[in-house]
Parts: C-alpha cells; structure tokens; sequence
C-alpha cells in the first residue's frame, strides 16, 4: 500500500509534469517509432536492418536542408505570421549561388554572400508588405513566392539564349559544405545542429524570443506593452528567407549544381515539422527543441517505411496521417489546458 | 406540468481551485431569478454546465422534474435551455430570419430552402417581441441591442423553456435595457423560467424575483428580492459591509507640482484638449461612450498620431513615437479592452507582468529567469491575485485578477510610471473587487502617481477622482473638482453640444 503511495508520489512529481511537457511525449512517439521500424525490418528477414549507424546518419542527413526551412518558418509562426515564400526564395538563393561560381567566376563565399543577401531583400520586402500594408502574412509572401520563382527561372537563362537551365559547377570547398565529414558526422549534420542550438536559445531564453511569444499571443497588447513588434517583424522575415537561402545554398552544394527544381518537395516541410513539434499555428507557442523533434519524426517515418520496402506512393498518404494524428493530439492537449 | 430548472448538489474542480461546491436550488417557471456574485464567485461556470459547455463533477441538474444531461451545447439547446452570453452567437454576414433559424430553415417541396415561409416565420416572432427589426437585415448592420434581441428571438424560436442572460446589459444604453427588461417580463408571463447574471444591483431590484447569492462557489443564500436591499445584498456577496465605498477610502491630500501639461492637443479625434495633471493627484475623464477620452489617453500614450498642440511632460515638451517611447518617459496605460488589448491571455501571469520590462531583465541578451520570475511574485503578493502558481495562463484567471496583472505589469519594480492611465478599470468587474480597486487609485496617488481615471460610471468618476475632466465629442467641455460636482452638472456637460 506503502508503496503504491510512494509511485503515485512519483508520478505526480516528476513524470505527470513530464508528460504534459510536448517534446517529452514527441520524443517517446520517436522512440516507439524507431522500436517498430526495427522489428517490422527484423521481421522480413531479408537481411534489412533499421537499426544502424548508417541509418541514423541518413537520417539526420536527410534532415539538413529541411532543418534550415523549419527554424526560419517556426520562428516566424511563433509570432503568427507565416511565410510561403521561403522555398521559392531559398530555390532562388540556390541558383544565385550556381550563378555567381559557375558563370560570373566569382569565388564560393562571394556566392554564398550575394545569395544571402539577396535573399534577405526579399525577406525585408515580405515585411514591408505585412508591417507597412498590412497584408495578411499568407496572401503577401504567396505572392513573393511567385515573383522569386520567376526571377530564378530568368537568372538561369541569361546567357544561354534565354532558355532556362540547372546550372553545373565543379568547386571543391562547396562540395565539402555539401557532401564533406568532420569524423564520422557529415559536415551539413554539425551545421544543422549548431543552429538549432543557437535558435533554441534565442527562442526559449532570450529577451528576443520572449518577445516573439508575446507578439504572437497578442500584436496589439505587446505593441501597448511598448514591445516594438515592426521591427521583430522585419527581422523574423529576413530570418526566414535567408534561412531559406541556407537550405538553398546547401542544396546546391549537394547536387554540384543549381536545379531549378529546388526545394519543391520541401515548400511545406518546413511548415509542417514545426507544427508536429508543437508550434502553435496561432502564434504564440512551441520552440525550437520540438520543430527538431517534428523534423526527426518526419524524417524517420519516411526513412523507415523506406528500409521496410513500402510503396513511395503510399508513404506520402501514411505522412499526411501522421500529420493529422499529431495535430489531433495537439489540438486534444491544447483543449484540455483551456477547459482546466 | 410546471416548468422548473432545479440544481442539486452541483460541484465542479479545477486544478487548484474549487469553482463550485455544493449548489443546490430551484428556479420556478415565471419567475426570474438572479445570480449575483462577485468575479469567480462561480457564476460563470454555473452558467456553462446549465449550457452543457461544461460538466459538473459532482451533483444533478433537473429539467421540469426530471434528472437532465448535457454533455455538449447541443444537447442542453435540444432540451430547451438557452443561454445568452455576452459575447454574441450569430453570424454577423448573415440575415436576421437565417439566424433565427440556424439549422432549421424551411423547405419548399422541392427541397430548396423556402425563404418566403423563413420571412413570415421570422417576422411573426418579431412582431410578438413588437421590435423595429426587418427580418432581412444582415445582422452585422444591427446595433448590439438589436443583436442582442435577435440572440434572444433565436432561443425563443427553439421554444426554449429555460432563458439564462449572461451580463446582458454591459453594452447597451439606458433606453435599450428598458426594452430588453419589457423582453424578459414577456419571457417570464409565458411562464418560462429565465435566470438573469448581473453586477448591476439597481437592475437585479428592477427585473427579478428571487436572488440567489454565490461566492467563492458556494451559495451564501437565496432570498426573495421583494424582501431585502442593497445593502444586504452587498454584505452577502462580499461577506463585510462596505456602507458608503467612497467616504472611507483613504485619499491621498497633498498634491505635488505640475507633471503633465497637455495644451490644444489635436489629433485625427480630437480637438483642442487642454488639462494639467499635479502628482498624487486623480484626474477624472467622464464623459459619454466615444466622447474621445480613450483617444486623449491613446495620443499621451504615443499610440495615435499628434496633429499639432503640446504635452509638456515634467516641464520639458515630449513627442512620443510610439508606446515604448512613451513608457521609458514614465507613462502607463491600461487599455479599455482587457482581453484585446491589455493581455496575452495564452500566456502565464509571469510574461504577461514582465511585458513592459523585457529588456531590462538581466543585463546579457538572454532573460534572467529570477529576475522575471520575482516581479511576478511581488505583483501576485501585492495585488493578492487569486492563483496558485505564476506559470498558470492569464485565461484561467476572473475578470478582477486580469485587471490586477495588468496593474502589476505597470507598477513593477523595474519601471518608473509616474502617469498610470486606466481606461474603464471597473468594466466588468463586480463591487468588491471595484471598492478594492479603487483605494488602490488612492494609494497610487499616495505614492506620488498622476492617475488618469477614464470610466463611463458617472458615479464612480465624480466620487473617486480629485479633479474631473468632462469630454463630449472629441471636445473638453468642462473641468470641475470632487467638491463642486454632481451628477447632474456633470452630465449636462458630458451630453452638451
């Protein structure tokens, strides 16, 4: 009876706060995921294992160029606003780079910084569209997204008789950024995790992320609380699309070229990982730890369902339930905090 | 078969507080029976296990004699209970007859939606009800008394055998409550039962029948509003006698200088405005809705643009660009809107103090945790805001501790206000909270603070403040102190062309 007491003790004080914490239970459905990817491998006796180093490097590398995607799109939505642009832009930011190495002559860093800032400009014009205008965040950038994808089809046919083109390029150091290892651990890994650290940080501990949250609960109480919500605006637009142009720019490094089919498949990625790991659509909610989480059970899914051999087609229906499993049970929690 | 609405024994928790415990009475068909009690006294939660929003945790609700269910809205609607909340439940873009009947319009025989039967329907309760309203009208075009009466018609469509009101006269006009009261007495002849929620007690004499007093979730007791008085009423909700509020609050006497000079300050809403404020002084702002008071406190606060005049803040002129300019020079405002302006009701009382002062926790570019979390504590023990932790989210809170935070937030240790601003404090708020309220008024000015005191309580403003600025139309017409004012002055200045 004694001890009974004691384990409810137990629970009450460290696992009941635990489990009503997000990226707890987020991780713990990781968990369960990796157990079922390995016994069903095991299962099929075919000699495929899910359980292996190589595995996890593939997985984490997968998550790379998506990882930039998703803290620039989550640190947004933490402040409600939402930015359709960041792949279009990022794509673009891609080509720029393959531009300036491959046609103008110009060395890789000279790329990597005309194509960031590039980028940025188109940040800085998504927020005087949304500060100054006033335009839904949703409407403005969609049409930024239109005007980025164009503009990249135009840079890629000039000189080469107005046709569009991936551009190819041979360059070593950027072909370290794409494809290089420190060690065993891919040189995109190191990237990926330093800024997911960096943005946790200024997310969940900094004055600036504080912010964020409160102009995401409430525009117009932070604004009367003397919280200058234009300028984190401005600055959270320019984050995601130079963020974007990082995920670019490692892409373009992976590939040894410029595609002008970049980032396509990731346009929602982004997105969707910081909503799984718990950033609220609304604004006002979640950090960087569980648009990670989201990202790694994303990415795992899909990685798994490979190694077990289900049909690519099928993966796609499987990870929009995943989706919606996930959002359910957000949208559940999120019921149950405001009843209590 | 009589009707009745009878609750026995209803209970309901929360994490951390007991919201309801032990409620038991019956409302009779034909009478109106008040619920009177202060902010989170229960009344509210009360209302929302009788509308099926919530379930109690303990005890049952009977409907005409039998024991009744409600594990959503829709249910309690099918049973016949309605409740009419503040906030409206009608599609704005919509007609007044297609809001009338939400999912039960009338059909023709080939299955479209019969819109010259949903008129005559529509128009018959109107005429019943002898409102000026066409059934056409969208009903976003409606003033918030219509809207309020189409809520009412629509429950009345549904045959509803229990009427509950939640506040129903906060945002109408003293014409309109006369109408809404002619509404309910018609309700009650029908022989419906109708439970009416209200802070105002002039009104609960004017229309009920029977009072039921809560607080703290428990019923004090019910009495037979023929039979007793404000006063008592007051002793129940509050458990002391407060007598005359305003002769024992404890006033601030001596004035400092010259603070605040604002000089033929014009904005895109004002014009020509003119006042001093003297520390330790409580400056009045009466006047009627949209007379530009909120307007005046909005352009001090550097949130509307300043078209020409003068605010001359301790003897130095100031032009202040935006909210946060503003706070660094010492001026605080808490905005009309609570919900909507003053807090970010997602988020713990902790951010929601610690708002105003971000930059100033800690030195380095990250947030000094204890530094945040000791104003939130100093501001919970100094307002004795009812919670059991500082992390609980600000929407958990009742309207009087919302009210507390926001005051937290501008009286903190990190800032230096010496001009608090409050638009309608007392909006919302029941009596015991607002005589708190308003020795906290006097205790600012004790400490040396100008307070700017907006309300559109006539008898609050000319009671409360020192000196009282009357507003009409964006104009001051008149300034008069505590000791030359009555009502009757103050009005006429309030309403003059």
């Amino acid at each position: 009876m004694e001890k009974k007491e004691r384990l409810k003790a137990f629970y009450d004080k460290y696992l009941s706060p635990l489990l009503r914490h997000k990226v707890f239970s987020l991780a713990l459905l990781l968990i369960a995921m990796v157990i079922m990817f390995t016994v069903w491998a095991e299962l099929q006796g075919r000699g495929n294992h899910f359980f292996k180093a190589t595995t996890l490097r593939n997985i984490l590398n997968s998550l790379v160029v998506s990882s930039f995607l998703a803290i620039g799109a989550g640190s947004l939505l933490i402040a409600g606003h939402i930015d359709l642009s960041q792949s279009a832009v990022g794509a673009f930011g891609g080509i720029m780079l393959a531009t300036a190495v491959a046609r103008w002559n110009l060395p890789w860093f000279a790329g990597i910084v005309i194509s960031l800032l590039l980028c940025a400009v188109f940040g800085a014009l998504n927020g005087v569209l949304v500060n100054k205008y006033r335009f839904p965040s949703f409407i403005g950038t969609l049409a930024m997204a239109s005007m980025a994808k164009g503009l990249m089809f135009l840079f890629s046919s000039i000189g080469n008789n107005g046709l569009a083109t991936n551009i190819v390029f041979q360059n070593d150091p950027l072909s370290f950024i794409g494809m290089g290892r420190i060690g065993p651990v891919p040189f995109g890994v190191i990237v990926m995790l330093l800024f997911f650290l960096a943005y946790g940080l200024l997310i969940s501990k900094a004055k600036f992320g504080m912010k964020v949250s409160l102009i995401g609960g409430n525009p117009i109480a932070a604004h009367l609380a003397g919280i200058n919500s234009t300028v984190i605006t401005y600055l959270l637009f320019m984050n995601s699309a130079v963020l974007g142009g990082v995920a670019g720019i490692f892409n373009t490094a992976r590939l040894g070229q410029g595609a002008l089919v970049a980032l396509q498949t990731s346009q929602f990625t982004g997105i969707t990982a910081a909503i799984l790991g718990g950033i609220s659509f609304g604004g006002g909610a979640g950090g960087m730890g569980g648009a990670f989480i989201g990202l790694l059970i994303l990415n795992t899914f899909q990685i798994g369902m490979g190694v077990v051999g289900v049909n690519p087609d099928w993966v796609n229906v499987f990870t929009g339930l995943l989706l919606l499993i996930a959002l359910c049970v957000d949208f559940v929690a999120q019921r149950r905090v405001s009843k209590a | 078969m009589e009707k009745s609405l009878e609750f026995k024994g209803i209970g309901k928790s929360y994490p951390g507080v007991r919201a309801l415990d032990g409620i038991s009475f019956k409302a009779e068909g034909g009478k109106v029976v008040a619920l009177l009690g202060e902010n989170g006294a229960g009344k509210s939660t009360l209302l929302k296990i009788m509308s099926g929003d919530q379930q109690a945790d303990a005890g049952s609700v009977w409907l005409n004699g039998e024991e009744v269910h409600f594990p959503e809205p829709q249910a309690a609607i099918t049973a016949g209970v309605s409740v009419i909340y503040q906030e409206r439940q009608l599609i704005p873009t919509m007609s007044v007859m297609e809001n009338m009947f939400p999912g039960a319009l009338p059909k023709t025989k080939f299955g479209l939606f019969d819109k010259k039967r949903l008129r005559r329907e529509a128009a018959e309760i109107i005429d019943k009800f002898g409102l000026p309203i066409d059934p056409a009208e969208e009903v976003g075009r409606l003033n918030v008394a219509y809207q309020q009466m189409v809520e009412i018609m629509k429950a009345y469509r549904r045959d509803s055998q229990v009427i509950a009101f939640d506040e129903p006269t906060a945002p109408l006009t003293d014409a309109e409550i006369n109408i809404l009261f002619d509404i309910i007495r018609r309700l009650k002849d029908e022989g419906k039962v109708v439970i009416y929620v209200s802070h105002r007690l002039a009104e609960i004499f004017q229309v009920t029948d029977e009072i039921v007093v809560l607080k703290d979730g428990q019923m004090v007791k019910t009495l037979n509003t023929a039979e007793t008085n404000e006063q008592e009423l007051i002793r129940a909700m509050v458990g002391r006698d407060i007598g005359d509020t305003y002769a024992n609050l404890s006033r601030n006497e001596d004035f400092g200088e010259v603070i605040l000079e604002v000089k033929n300050l014009t904005t895109p809403y004002i014009k020509d405005v003119s006042f001093t404020m003297r520390r330790g002084e409580v400056v009045g702002f009466a006047g009627l809705v949209g007379a530009g008071r909120t307007e005046v406190a909005r352009a001090l606060f550097g949130a509307d643009p300043v078209i020409s005049g003068e605010i001359i803040l301790d003897g130095k002129p100031v032009a202040f660009k935006s909210p946060r300019d503003a706070i660094d020079h010492g001026i605080a405002l808490c905005p009309e809107d609570r919900k909507e302006q003053g807090l970010t009701l997602r988020t713990s009382i902790i951010n929601n103090v610690a708002m105003s002062v971000i930059d100033m926790l800690g030195k380095s570019i990250f947030v000094d945790q204890t530094q945040k979390a000791a104003i939130a504590n100093s501001a919970v023990e100094k307002y004795s805001i009812k919670t059991p932790t500082i992390e609980k989210t600000v929407m958990e809170l009742s309207g009087g501790n919302q009210q507390k935070v926001i005051l937290g937030r501008w009286t903190n240790e990190k800032m230096t206000t010496k001009i608090l601003v409050l638009d309608e404090p007392t909006k919302g708020i029941d009596v015991g909270t607002k005589a708190e309220l308003y020795q906290r008024v006097c205790d600012f000015a004790k400490q040396g603070l100008a307070v700017m005191f907006i309300s559109s309580e006539l008898t609050e403003v000319i009671n409360l403040a020192d000196n009282i600025v009357v507003m009409h139309n964006g104009h001051v017409t008149g300034m008069v102190p505590r000791q030359d004012a009555t009502e009757e002055d103050v009005l006429a200045m309030a309403m003059l062309d």
